[in-house]
């Protein structure tokens, strides 16, 4: 009986060895430890032995089942199920509990986020009015009436002498009329052109920026734009500063960075010239200068214009800038 | 501004230099390419073939049947062209090409004869609308070449945007003159026979508005030969995108493609006495047909071109229908003008017309080269139309000018660019794009802006010449040094970031609309005739009806993006805006731009959380009220409880015609009033197409940010215990319980340390129209242990004044 035991353990081991699925070690469950298993069959013939035998066969009876059962046990956690056993405790499987949360409007994040990089590089913030004089959009920028260069705004009016400002620049001058150099200024906010297809709605947001002191040069210019599309886009992207043309900055130039899509290889996005454009800048032009008191010949600066839309389209890979003024939720939370 | 590289290599070699090369120098340059496409490439597989005979086709009386030279291959091909003819050198295309509009060339039998390919007229080469006959190719080309390459057209054409200072660049001459002072080439202008001007009798030249025309130069061609241009030039126009028309107008169109200056051809017999007058519409001159044959209504500041007698063209914009060139015109009046940019733009934007001279008047012409362009097609059109150009021209120059003279520091150029230069460094890079300069001292130079860069008027944009011309990409970056301080910017806005991330953090997307929105809205919100907010600031030249006008409320917008995400199955949803409205002041002056805060709620309050945790309930008021309580305490405007708050339920003065009135609310801190809150009518959502219910709150952001923040004081936390007494009163229904909360609080019992409802309970065990409000007293001592004996006058005070003030009854 004893031997029998032994036996019975070490082919139970055995077997045990050669299970690799829940089928199997159910089985093997049923096998030996079931009601009508090989260790109860053991347990009932117990009370046919003698009496003198029974204790000391039952307790190695009941070591050989207790063995089994730790071999059952050893290999059911093995093999990773819980095979009929039942969990005890809260399924943490579910959900945690957390209330529902919203998200910030992409151009609000990514404005907030362009404040902040020139925040931290010491330039004040400031806001100004949407309905703005025609006198601080174009004429104190330098662009007379009739100049050719007011083809390049596409500008809601309201009477003569009142429009929707089409970009942020007037605050150049608004600042400029009321401060004394040193300055370094951003101002965000809205701007309008009537306009509206797959890349343009008729609002939409920059960021002017400007730096007015005593020896300013474009190169301090190529630092502090350098310094932005590092922190915005990563360091390592491409930058290229080209020639162009805006009536209140001379030189002029319009800033590229390096496909973020395509790496600068050439695709759609970057009609193939591996450059994206993402702001306009330049020396402050002295004409805009002499509008505002300052003497061009003791000061100089730099200023530049960043459109939102156009920066979180390529941050985050949005191809039609009217989804941003739907609202779709589907959109937003995204964010 | 369109050229092809062939063309401007006519003036400089840039030999060397790709397409891709071009572009890059160009872009770098501030000349932006836009695109550069291969010419003619479709037509490579064509070859250039000989016909060696021509018989009748046996069977069709229009056919021939050639036998055509390819090389060293010959082939049989049936040919309907009246012109195909033995000795012929002709363009075929071999089966398996494919000609433009998609026409596959394969081996065919023409009535019994096999034909294999095809000879081509210029028409089926998409090269211009001629199909009178097979394209007849020089006679000396050889058999069996390319065709593209035989006929020079393998070509690039580039397409670079103009910025509005450059018209100079409007021209080939123009862009080579900066491909070759990048490359330090020279250029190489055409050869135009300027012999000494013996003047003319033939006609009169009188300028009658010399402040809007300062120059006027006129030449006569006689007896030209009116017809179709020559390949090469009608080629070049064709790739920059103008139709060639005749000899005589497609030599003005190339002149002014070379050199920017746009020049006029009159049929001089139609001239009155002879004469060209310069002058300003008259009253009767309003009406004028134009050479597109419409009818042009013009104002009395139109400048035209008139003959003795009536206008025969609008200056610089277009030329008359009643003096225009035609297959009958023996002579011809060419004008090569320079007219005022202001003028000329005015009279293109009134009659909504701007055409290729326009567009370069507006911009600025050079005044200095009229008379060389005049020469150019006069010998051109000798060359083209056998004309005969007299040899005197007549030249009118009221508007000459001493040459504008400028001092340029080498110092204030490194300074302002941040790259050190000397003056010789300097002039070297000046001189190579035509600009004189001369150096009057160790850092001066005196310099001469040319005629044809009417934007250089200044130090500032030769400082920009000269960093253009040295490179942008060679200057180096480094950031300023400046005097240390500290970024300021207004505290509103910071507070809005603040309200957003507030708003945000509990549950609500932010939203953000248009500025314009439609007039129609205070019909759609039912506001009453003489409410403010239908005062609306409205566009001159609105995009469409829906965007008429500037928004005096942020709800509208909101109440779209609702509609729009319902129709997107997105039913649910928490949206708020901080955003401008525009309220107008007198005509002329700028409204006043207030920000407001407006939310919109609909559908599951607990979207977007785990529905197991947080099962589904419509939203109602008190999301929105929770939302503004929560709002202001987080931005330190309410310290402590909902103190200061005080939520007024209107009865009647103050709710908004689109909110049911039941469910009104008011928002006030002292006697500021913040906002209004509220369930939207049902009619008004229809007005929306909104079908679920909506309710709102909206804030005026100025105000809560003029209302002082609460710093937090510290109170000394309490040694002694508190004790805590309920009541369940039984009331009326229409007893407001929050009032009941707010007389104990305003009980003025010192030991009362706070106050809550925790109950409001309806039922059938209470008699019908009364409810139980259940509230719980706080006692406190700061100076002992409170007994039941301390707190039970003041308790029964406090029911009983609860009782005698709502009519309740203890339950």
């Amino acid at each position: 009986m004893e031997e029998e035991l032994q036996r019975l353990v070490a082919t139970a081991r055995q077997e045990a060895a050669g299970i690799d699925d829940a089928a199997q070690l159910e089985e093997f469950r049923v096998r030996y430890l079931g009601r009508k298993g090989i260790l109860s069959g053991i347990l009932r013939g117990l009370g046919n032995l003698p009496a003198a035998d029974k204790p000391r066969m039952g307790a190695l009876a009941n070591e050989a089942k207790a063995a089994i059962e730790a071999l059952h046990a050893e290999k059911n956690a093995g093999l990773g199920h819980d095979c009929g056993q039942i969990r005890r405790g809260p399924d943490l499987s579910l959900p945690g509990r957390c209330s529902a949360h919203g998200r910030p409007h992409p151009i609000s994040r990514v404005m907030r986020e362009t404040c902040e990089i020139f925040a931290a590089m010491g330039f004040d913030i400031a806001e100004g009015p949407n309905v703005e004089l025609d006198y601080y959009n174009f004429e104190a920028l330098n662009i007379p009436a009739h100049h050719p260069a007011r083809d390049m705004h596409d500008t809601f009016y309201i009477t003569d002498s009142l429009l929707l400002r089409t970009h942020t620049s007037p605050m150049q001058a608004r600042i400029m009329e009321g401060q004394q150099p040193p300055l370094r200024v951003v101002a965000p906010g809205q701007v309008y052109r009537c306009d509206s297809d797959i890349t343009h709605t008729p609002m939409f947001h920059q960021v002017e920026g400007f730096l007015v002191d005593e020896q300013v040069s474009f190169a301090d210019l190529k630092g502090v734009l350098a310094l932005f599309v590092n922190k915005m886009f990563g360091s390592g992207v491409g930058l290229r500063f080209r020639p162009s043309f805006f009536p209140f900055t001379e030189p002029s130039a319009e800033v590229d960075i390096a496909c973020v899509i395509c790496g600068g290889k050439g695709c759609r996005v970057c009609k193939k010239t591996g450059w994206l454009e993402i702001l306009g800048s330049g020396m402050i032009n002295p004409a805009v200068f002499e509008k505002v008191g300052y003497d061009p010949k003791r000061y100089s600066g730099f200023a530049f214009g960043l459109g939102i839309e156009r920066i979180a389209m390529l941050s985050y890979g949005i191809d039609d800038i009217r989804q941003f003024y739907e609202n779709d939720l589907r959109f937003l939370s995204q964010f | 501004m369109k050229f092809t590289l062939n063309w401007l290599r006519d003036y400089v070699a840039a030999s060397g230099c790709d397409a891709a090369k071009i572009s890059d120098i160009l872009t770098m340059l501030g000349l932006e390419v836009d695109s550069a496409e291969a010419l003619y490439e479709h037509l490579a597989p064509l070859r250039t073939g000989r016909i060696i005979s021509a018989e009748k086709h046996p069977d069709a009386d229009k056919l021939q049947v050639c036998q055509v030279k390819i090389g060293d291959e010959r082939h049989t091909i049936v040919c309907g062209a009246p012109n195909a003819r033995a000795g012929l050198a002709v363009v075929v295309a071999l089966p398996g090409a494919t000609l433009p509009g998609d026409v596959k060339i394969k081996k065919a039998k023409v009535r019994g004869v096999e034909s294999a390919g095809m000879i081509c007229s210029e028409r089926e080469l998409g090269l211009s609308h001629d199909h009178s006959g097979i394209m007849e190719l020089p006679d000396d080309l050889t058999d069996g070449q390319v065709f593209i390459d035989a006929m020079g057209l393998r070509d690039t054409m580039v397409e670079v945007e103009l910025t509005p200072n450059r018209p100079d660049c409007a021209s080939v001459i123009g862009i080579a003159r900066e491909v070759a002072g990048k490359l330090g080439e020279s250029l190489r202008l055409p050869t135009v026979a300027m012999p000494t001007n013996p003047g003319v009798n033939s006609f009169h030249v009188d300028i009658e508005a010399p402040e809007l025309c300062p120059r006027y130069a006129a030449r006569l061609i006689k007896n030209v030969r009116i017809g179709p241009s020559p390949w090469w030039l009608r080629r070049r126009l064709l790739a920059v995108g103008l139709r060639p028309i005749n000899n005589v107008v497609d030599v003005t169109n190339y002149v002014m493609m070379e050199y920017g200056q746009p020049l006029h051809a009159f049929d001089f017999e139609t001239l009155a006495d002879r004469r060209i007058v310069v002058r300003a519409s008259r009253d009767g001159e309003r009406q004028f047909v134009t050479l597109d044959g419409n009818q042009r209504t013009l104002d009395a500041q139109s400048l035209l071109i008139c003959d003795g007698e009536k206008p025969v063209a609008l200056a610089g914009v277009m030329g008359g229908l009643n003096s225009e060139v035609t297959e009958k015109t023996a002579h011809v009046l060419l004008e090569s003008a320079c007219f005022a940019p202001v003028s000329i733009r005015k009279t293109a934007r009134l009659l909504g017309l701007s055409s290729d001279a326009s567009w370069r008047f507006e911009r600025g012409v050079d005044i200095g080269n009229g008379v060389t362009a005049l020469n150019r097609a006069a010998m051109l059109l000798s060359e083209v139309a056998d004309g005969e150009a007299e040899p005197g021209w007549l030249d009118v120059y009221p508007g000459k000018k001493e040459p504008l003279c400028i001092e340029m520091s080498a110092g204030r150029t490194s300074n302002l660019i941040g790259v050190a230069f000397s003056p010789e460094e300097v002039a070297k890079l000046l001189d190579g794009i035509g600009i004189g300069c001369e150096q009057i001292d160790a850092d001066t130079l005196r310099v001469w802006p040319p005629s044809f860069r009417v934007d250089l008027e200044r130090e500032a944009d030769l400082i920009e010449e000269v960093a253009r011309l040295h490179g942008y990409d060679r200057i180096p970056a480094r950031l300023p040094m400046v005097a240390l301080s500290y970024p300021n910017q207004e505290s509103d806005r910071i507070k809005r970031l603040r309200a957003a991330e507030i708003m945000v953090s509990s549950g609500w997307h932010e939203a953000i609309n248009y500025s314009f929105t439609t007039s129609k809205f205070a019909d759609m919100l039912s506001l009453a005739e003489g409410d403010s907010r239908r005062r609306v600031v409205r566009l001159r030249n609105p995009l469409s009806e829906d965007m008429d006008c500037l928004r005096t409320m942020l709800l509208p917008g909101l109440l779209e993006n609702i509609r729009h995400n319902i129709s997107y199955q997105t039913t649910s949803l928490k949206l708020f805006e901080i955003g401008k409205v525009f309220l107008p002041n007198a005509p002329d002056r700028q409204p006043d731009e207030n920000m407001r805060l407006c939310g919109v709620l609909t559908g599951n309050r607990h979207e977007g959380a785990p529905p197991l945790h947080f099962p589904a309930q419509a939203v109602d008021m008190f999301d929105a009220g929770g939302a503004v309580e929560f709002l202001l305490k987080e931005m330190a405007i309410l310290c402590g409880g909902a103190g200061g708050l005080r939520t007024i339920h209107p009865t009647s003065d103050g709710i908004e015609p689109f909110v049911e009135p039941e469910s009104a609310l008011l928002f006030f801190v002292g006697d500021t009033l913040l906002g209004k809150a509220g369930m939207i009518k049902a009619a008004t959502l229809r007005a929306f197409a909104i079908k679920q219910a909506v309710c709102f709150f909206a804030l005026d952001f100025n105000a809560i940010c003029a209302l002082s923040t609460q710093k937090p004081r510290f109170t000394p936390l309490p040694n002694y215990p508190a004790v805590t007494r309920d009541i369940a009163m039984l009331v009326k229904e229409g007893v407001a319980a929050g009032e009941m909360v707010e007389s104990v609080r305003q009980s003025g019992e010192k030991l009362i340390e706070s106050v809550a409802l925790f109950d409001v309970f309806r039922g059938d065990s209470l008699p019908s129209g009364t409810k139980s409000v259940a509230i719980s007293i706080t006692y406190r001592s700061s100076s002992k242990t409170l007994t039941e004996k301390n707190i039970e006058k003041i308790h029964d005070k406090i029911v009983r004044l609860l009782a005698e003030t709502y009519d309740g009854s203890l339950r």
